[in-house]
């Protein structure tokens, strides 16, 4: 069932796509006047064109294969675990959070809840990787590499992100 | 300077101990980098830029040449350990290279990837040295339908992916073709199937992509697997045995084809590694005696793509040198920095300066050669990682995606697209799709369309002129046999079956 709605869910996608996304610009008029060149909507709308005849047929296929098939039903639905939608929810959730809370805060909370996620009890332990790991892949990412990890735009979570990279560039000039 | 003084000019220069030095060292950090999701050759080249600038030119060739060649190989490590493909070209090295890990054989799936880096990468430096000139005036008659044409044929594999699910492999590959329609066209820059989202219009970024789907989604799997789960102890036994000679005579056509693939394709503007991985996988689940077996870990499929991807970078440096032309990115950041070092690329360079070309292809003959030994060591301990306990390296995955995705352009946007492009290939898995067919368009939709408008503007919208010309016309007759053969193969089996 829940193969059945994705591909209607697509298929239903792919025609409002191709009826008022594909273009979103005017095409040029020296463009629009010229025989001899492809229109910008061109590429795309035949690949929707075959899509949703592809996607029709697949319809049609599931439909026909899970006719008798008495576990088609809405219920099935509920068979997706929950676990996995809080796995889901963290990996979206950290997406969306990484910019206002920064590296730091952000890693340190997945590393921890995803872990607790997938089964380690340890808590203190697992809280201790967390910072740890932190801190490495820090090292790593923005130390080795200069890759300029986000500190944050909320001023505290900021202003900690600063602290914890004065530390760390202090033991870096001691070191070196 | 005949070719054998360049062979003898280049080696010599080799044997002093600080360029040797500088190669063990470039080829550590290349392939550590090349290792780091995220980190791709371009980057790994860049940050190998500043070590270069206290240094005479040829320890700076040397010195980037092998960070180079070993960011390629060092992608393939992650991406058999991990599902993560440190660099785009080792996305098809997942396909084959992740279940041969998750099977016990992560050595094994390694010591394949080296190794056939290595002989991707020595046949092209062969090449680069000996037809420089002629291959690159090969690709340069090369037009928009025989590129197209070429990628056409990348594209044809589709049917073959998964031929008992052709439909939603189909569809899969056409999604793929699609998502990498969001953004500009690539003729006219007009924006297309962004729905108003400005993140969207520089189109969608392939590393992000490809980590979400790959290693985003096998996490979450993992995450609803609870029973396996439950142990403290490490989830998989690492083997590190090591390939047998008799496995290696076993692909030696696998290697010998990607080998010559992954040089042309290099050499093409535009194309590189990541095409010709893509190209070369595809290529052999076609050859294949048993193509069903791509994509449930053999050997094949991860030497395809990594014979290669590798034999592209040689491939690459083929118009760099010779006519001053960067085939790829990273080939351009290997042409900003020869450049600063005073190389004259170019006709005259093998005139006025063939130190410089023999110094080139020598580090990359060696390279290619102590990068097995150096590599092999890496990703023993790399292998060892597999033991942690997944409740700490599920996290560590998912934070490195992040990362990974992030550092590419230093944007929260790819990061979102990654989280997106995770649930997606959940989606997809749940609903029988096909990821690799999906990422395969992906890949190839770009320089697919590009090429296409080209060569249809030029031939005047006349489909007919634009395959007239040989190669465009015979590659487009064999693509489209290999597209509709499985189909018929199958419509034939079910009538023979009734």
């Amino acid at each position: 069932m829940f193969e059945l709605i994705c591909n209607v869910l697509l298929w239903l996608g792919l025609l409002y796509a191709y009826c008022f996304n594909v273009l979103e610009a005017p095409i040029p008029d020296r463009v629009a006047r010229n025989p001899y060149t492809l229109k910008p909507d061109m590429w795309p709308k035949t690949i929707i064109i075959l899509l949703l005849i592809c996607i029709a047929l697949n319809i049609i296929n599931i439909i026909r294969k899970n006719k008798n098939n008495p576990e088609f039903s809405l219920d099935a639905l509920l068979s997706i675990r929950a676990r996995m939608c809080m796995g889901i929810a963290l990996v979206v959730g950290a997406s969306f959070v990484l910019e206002p809370l920064g590296y730091m805060v952000t890693c340190v909370l997945v590393l921890f809840l995803y872990g607790l996620l997938l089964g380690q009890r340890h808590v203190i332990r697992l809280a201790l990787m967390s910072v740890v790991l932190t801190l490495v892949l820090y090292v790593v990412f923005s130390v080795l590499l200069s890759v300029n990890l986000p500190r944050g735009t909320i001023p505290e979570l900021r202003n900690f992100s600063l602290y914890v990279e004065g530390i760390v560039s202090s033991v870096k000039s001691a070191i070196f | 300077m005949t070719t054998l003084e360049l062979f003898t000019n280049g080696f010599s220069v080799l044997l002093d101990p600080y360029t040797l030095m500088m190669v063990v060292f470039a080829i550590v950090v290349g392939t550590i980098f090349g290792a780091l999701p995220g980190v791709s050759a371009t980057m790994a080249v860049a940050l190998g830029l500043p070590f270069t600038y206290s240094m005479q030119p040829i320890p700076a060739i040397v010195f980037l040449v092998a960070v180079y060649c070993s960011s390629i190989t060092g992608g393939s490590i992650t991406a058999i350990l991990f599902k993560i493909p440190g660099v785009p070209s080792s996305a098809p090295t997942t396909f084959d290279g992740y279940p041969m890990a998750q099977r016990g054989e992560a050595g094994k799936a390694l010591g394949i990837a080296l190794g056939s880096s290595a002989i991707g990468g020595l046949v092209s430096a062969l090449a680069m040295l000996t037809l420089s000139p002629q291959l690159t005036q090969a690709a340069l008659s090369f037009s928009p339908s025989d590129i197209f044409a070429i990628t056409f044929m990348g594209l044809s594999i589709l049917t073959c992916l998964d031929s008992k699910n052709i439909l939603r492999t189909l569809i899969s590959g056409l999604l793929g073709l699609l998502l990498a329609c969001v953004g500009q066209d690539p003729m006219y820059a007009v924006q297309r199937l962004t729905f108003g989202n400005g993140e969207l219009i520089a189109g969608l970024e392939m590393i992000p992509v490809l980590i979400g789907i790959f290693a985003v989604t096998e996490v979450l799997k993992q995450t609803k697997k609870r029973e396996t789960l439950k142990s403290d102890e490490g989830t998989a036994s690492v083997n590190t045995k090591m390939p047998s000679f008799r496995e290696w005579w076993g692909i030696k056509w696998v290697l010998a084809r990607c080998s010559v693939i992954g040089t042309i394709i290099g050499i093409l503007p535009g194309a590189g590694a990541t095409i010709a991985s893509f190209l070369c996988y595809s290529t052999e689940t076609k050859l294949s005696k048993h193509p069903e077996k791509f994509g449930t870990g053999i050997i094949d499929g991860i030497a395809a793509s990594e014979t290669a991807n590798n034999a592209a970078t040689g491939g690459a440096m083929v118009p760099l040198l010779s006519l001053g032309i960067p085939g790829g990115n990273a080939a351009a950041v290997m042409m900003s920095a020869l450049v600063l070092k005073g190389v004259q690329l170019g006709p005259l360079l093998l005139v006025n300066q063939p130190q410089y070309l023999s110094a080139t292809f020598a580090s990359m003959v060696v390279t290619n050669i102590l990068m097995v030994v150096v590599a092999i060591g890496i990703a023993k301990v790399f292998a060892q990682i597999l033991a942690v306990p997944y409740s700490y390296l599920g996290p560590i995955i998912i934070m490195l995606a992040i990362i990974g995705s992030y550092a590419t352009n230093m944007s929260i946007a790819d990061v979102k697209i990654m989280a997106v492009a995770g649930v997606i290939g959940l989606v997809i898995s749940a609903c029988h799709f096909n990821s690799a067919a999906l990422i395969l368009g992906l890949v190839l939709g770009v320089i697919c369309e590009g090429n296409f408008s080209r060569a249809y503007t030029i031939s005047r919208a006349n489909l007919v002129t634009m395959f007239s010309r040989p190669v465009a016309g015979s590659l487009m007759v064999i693509s489209i046999i290999l597209l509709v053969w499985p189909v018929i193969a199958q419509f034939f089996r079910r009538s023979k079956e009734a």
